[in-house]
């Protein structure tokens, strides 16, 4: 971790946010810059040059989705988008204009530090080569040999199975937005949400020993699918 | 304007009633008695309609009575100017009961609108204590956690985790309340468009068991759910606040080590899922009271009223149906279908 950048940009106009995110992020070792509404948060991104910006899209001053296009135009630095719930709508919008990621408010420091070790360590394997073996608990994928292990046992596939498997091993524990997955594995054709659905359904029943309560392969209500962030 | 040419309908139609009536009639009674006949027809005109069709009632009466009656018949001449007097007491008694009536039923409508607006007022009463009830209880726990941690000798005295934990679970409850009450009004207020796609009903009920990962804490969960299932056409987010809503109230109401159970099937073209429990069973009569906004089994299980309401809400937007049931052996199930 110690390679990593460190320092995180809170950007929040809730001084009770703001302090809790404090608190949960010292105490994990990172450095914390506040900004309190979208103008001070362009700056302090600027100048500060932050390893992680969490964002939230309400702002005082500007639109948050507004906020994210312009860091795009010149950071790769992870965002992790924070929304309240009804917005599906804005976090699709929000992964299609560059967000890494995000959280639902309200969410637990746990899923907070998780979600910032990932975009951390996807935004550092981006310029190295990710390892070839994902483990996660009873799920090994092997992409080298293109297998894949439940427990013991060998576990057949389709190869759109695989294929779908693949796309969210490579960003294992990020959101991977339904149509990031439509275009990735039907490039060629209308995309269909709904073929998709019946694929991540099928993939589930040969992956997870109780497909209703999946430990691996998660639904990111209205959003996309979440494939858990390997074992450490 | 269309309601009263329905009036206007109504007193030409008695009008024509009373003329055959007064036909059949006419050989066996005096001739001024045949005015009491179109008398009542004005008095039921007035029940239904206002001044307006009652006043024309009245006209119509004394001019179908003159034409078809009073010699010469069928002309509008009259031969012995007694018949004018006849005419004029029929027209201010017609007039007096139409009056009468009206007033009658304005008033029992300003009576039956002030039983609305008391009823209304019960309910939002009724609202007012339920949700304050239900969001004091968890801020009274969390502030009281609170100090307690301030007090508390520090991160490891046995308390200290326990206090945590509360602070936690009964945030969470508050979240879910909070969510619960939007969501009613959003979906009273007819505003929610529902974002129907076909969908697997294991991917929403799985969200909804991710959901309650928490609250379950160990429960077991027995779920019948065949792969094989039809997609259906659904709102995932809503329908996960259906099923979120379900096993929670399985969750709060049956304690003890029996499992909740989540099945799925197709039958006759439709979706069936059923969420069951081992519980004390609904005390509602007739059942199906649980779906009413605000209705409470128990105080003490918690829950304002509103999560089996938001279900039927949920369901009927999609064209379904859900059931309560008491289970034989004990407990209470849910039954809904989905047209898929």
């Amino acid at each position: 971790m110690s390679a990593l950048p460190n320092n995180v940009l809170v950007v929040d106009d809730e001084t009770a946010i703001r302090r809790f995110l404090r608190a949960a992020l010292e105490e994990s070792g990172f450095a914390v810059l506040e900004a309190f509404n979208g103008r001070m948060a362009l700056e302090l991104a600027a100048t500060k040059k932050p390893g992680v910006i969490l964002l939230d899209l309400g702002l005082p001053d500007m639109d948050g989705l507004e906020v994210l296009k312009r860091l795009r135009e010149w950071t790769s630095a992870p965002i992790i988008v924070v929304s309240v719930r009804s917005d599906e709508s804005d976090k699709i919008e929000a992964l299609d204009r560059g967000a890494d990621d995000y959280l639902t408010k309200p969410f637990g420091v746990e899923e907070l530090l998780a979600r910032i070790r990932v975009a951390l360590r996807h935004a550092e394997s981006a310029r190295e080569d990710a390892p070839p073996v994902y483990k996660h608990g009873d799920l090994k994928i092997d992409l080298t040999s293109r297998r894949v292990w439940l427990g013991k046992k060998e576990v057949r596939l389709s190869p759109l199975q695989y294929s779908l498997l693949a796309a969210l091993v490579r960003n294992a524990g990020r959101v991977v937005s339904q149509k990031q997955l439509l275009k990735e594995l039907w490039p060629d054709t209308e995309s269909n949400p709904e073929a998709l659905r019946i694929l991540v359904h099928q993939t589930r029943h040969r992956i997870e020993r109780e497909p209703v309560r999946p430990r691996h392969l998660k639904t990111e209500p209205a959003v996309g699918y979440r494939l858990e962030a390997p074992d450490d | 304007m269309r309601p009263l040419f329905k009036e206007y309908g109504i007193a030409m139609a008695a009008a024509a009633i009373c003329t055959a009536a007064c036909f059949g009639i006419s050989p066996f009674v005096a001739l001024t008695d045949l005015a009491m006949v179109y008398l009542v027809g004005t008095t039921v005109v007035a029940l239904r309609g206002g001044w307006g069709p009652s006043v024309f009632s009245s006209i119509l009466g004394v001019l179908c009575f003159n034409f078809f009656f009073v010699p010469p018949r069928f002309t509008f001449d009259v031969e012995h100017p007694q018949y004018v007097v006849t005419f004029l007491v029929m027209f201010a008694v017609a007039m007096v009961i139409s009056r009468l009536t009206v007033r009658v039923r304005t008033q029992s409508e300003e009576a039956r609108r002030l039983e609305v607006s008391a009823e209304s007022e019960r309910l939002r009463s009724s609202l007012l204590s339920a949700v304050s009830h239900e969001l004091r209880t968890p801020l009274t726990a969390i502030i009281g956690s609170v100090g307690s941690l301030l007090r508390a000798p520090g991160p490891g005295s046995t308390h200290w985790r326990e206090l945590l934990e509360n602070i936690r679970e009964e945030a969470e409850r508050l979240t879910r309340l909070v969510h619960n009450l939007i969501e009613t009004t959003r979906l009273e207020s007819g505003r929610v468009r529902l974002k129907k796609e076909p969908y697997p009903i294991e991917d929403v009920v799985g969200m909804a068991l991710e959901r309650l990962d928490k609250s379950l804490a160990g429960r077991e969960v027995r779920n019948d759910l065949p792969e094989s299932l039809p997609l259906a056409p659904m709102d995932p987010v809503l329908m996960e606040l259906v099923f979120v809503n379900l096993i929670d109230n399985a969750v709060r109401h049956a304690s003890g080590p029996f499992p909740i159970e989540i099945s799925a099937r197709e039958a006759g073209g439709k979706l069936e899922a059923v969420v069951a429990d081992r519980g004390p069973g609904l005390r509602a009569e007739p059942v199906d009271r649980v779906f009413e906004k605000f209705y409470r089994e128990t105080r003490s299980a918690g829950g304002a009223g509103l999560g089996l309401a938001i279900c039927k809400a949920v369901v009927e937007a999609h064209g379904g149906t859900i059931r309560a049931e008491n289970r034989p052996g004990g407990g209470a199930l849910f039954r809904l279908t989905l047209p898929c």
